[in-house]
């Protein structure tokens, strides 16, 4: 899910930064360092979409660094146990198959693949049905419920289903 | 038994006279409070003056120490060194100290100093607002 929420944190500055840009420098600074992050309690933080408000900054002795406390408005992404997700599916291997949902890692492990879907090796691993009709293989989009989320300090992975109603393969790149 | 004993040395030790109270000395350091110089230590705060944080009329000294002159004075060097922008015209200068004293002349350093007090509270002052005098009670500062 995303949310739009305000953040806070304390940018170190280099001296070279100051002047009348230092304010443009501080948030594109903020961009670098924290667009693509991912922190356990908020989850990934997509972009920064604005500035709240930059505090006065404090000159760190002996190094001449300043610091400013910037409150900062970003979308982040986090995902939830239950939520259903659309992913691209990045391997397939007899395990099951690994899909990824923008930067979330997910594996769907082939005890939760409906039970008519046999694993194929080859060249192109793959899941596909009896008859042949619905088959999941690399670069296949997947619709897929998320059973757990493993939460690391810097990183999530998500463990998903694809063994409910209306879960499965929503487009094919084999088929399309 | 054991809590009676307890008990009669707690009723001893209650009933001991209260020492002496040590009376010389203590008048001795009543006047300090009226020392001008401010010894709290400086802290600079980049320019951005938003907010009061103190009640306004501030009561420490409006001549900056030379403790805080010497703070001020390594800190821009060091950041004048570091490739920060030089707030001032430049006459061959390349020293970054001789450039902060140069600076601090022209009272274009942009920091505030806040000098915090024994009780914990602090005022802001500009390095634009104090006076400035060099160790040798000269008058360096100003637009002269």
């Amino acid at each position: 899910m995303f949310f739009h929420i305000v953040l806070e944190r304390n940018m170190q500055l280099h001296p070279r930064y100051f002047g009348r840009n230092l304010r443009d420098n501080l948030v594109s600074k903020l961009m670098k360092d924290v667009e693509g992050t991912c922190s356990g309690r908020h989850g990934f933080v997509v972009a920064v979409t604005g500035i709240e408000n930059i505090g006065k900054g404090l000159i760190r002795d002996g190094t001449g660094f300043v610091t400013f406390p910037v409150k900062y408005q970003c979308v982040v992404f986090r995902p939830f146990k239950g939520e259903i997700l659309e992913a691209v599916v990045t391997m397939v291997n007899k395990m099951g198959f690994f899909a990824e949902a923008g930067p979330v890692q997910i594996f769907v492990s082939n005890h939760l693949i409906p039970d008519d879907m046999e694993f194929q090796s080859g060249d192109m691993p793959n899941y596909t049905t009896s008859d042949g009709s619905v088959k999941i293989q690399k670069d296949s989009e997947v619709r897929l419920k998320i059973m757990g989320t493993r939460v690391d300090a810097t990183e999530i992975f998500c463990i998903g289903t694809i063994k409910d109603d209306f879960l499965g393969v929503i487009n094919d790149p084999a088929t399309a | 038994m054991a809590d009676e004993d307890y008990d009669d040395i707690d009723m001893g030790y209650e009933d001991e006279p209260p020492e002496p109270e040590i009376e010389e000395g203590a008048e001795e350091d009543v006047d300090n409070n009226k020392n001008e110089d401010i010894t709290g230590e400086p802290l600079e705060v980049d320019d951005k003056e938003d907010e009061q944080p103190v009640e306004r009329p501030r009561k420490t000294s409006k001549y900056m120490t030379k403790y805080e002159r010497a703070r001020i004075l390594g800190t821009r060097a060091l950041q004048i060194s570091m490739n920060a922008p030089v707030m001032v015209e430049l006459e061959g200068e390349t020293d970054p100290l001789e450039i902060a004293m140069k600076e601090l002349r022209e009272r274009k350093i942009p920091f505030t100093i806040r000098r915090y007090l024994p009780d914990g509270s602090f005022e802001d002052w500009g390095v634009d607002e104090l006076i400035v005098e060099d160790s040798w009670k000269r008058q360096v500062g100003g637009g002269n």
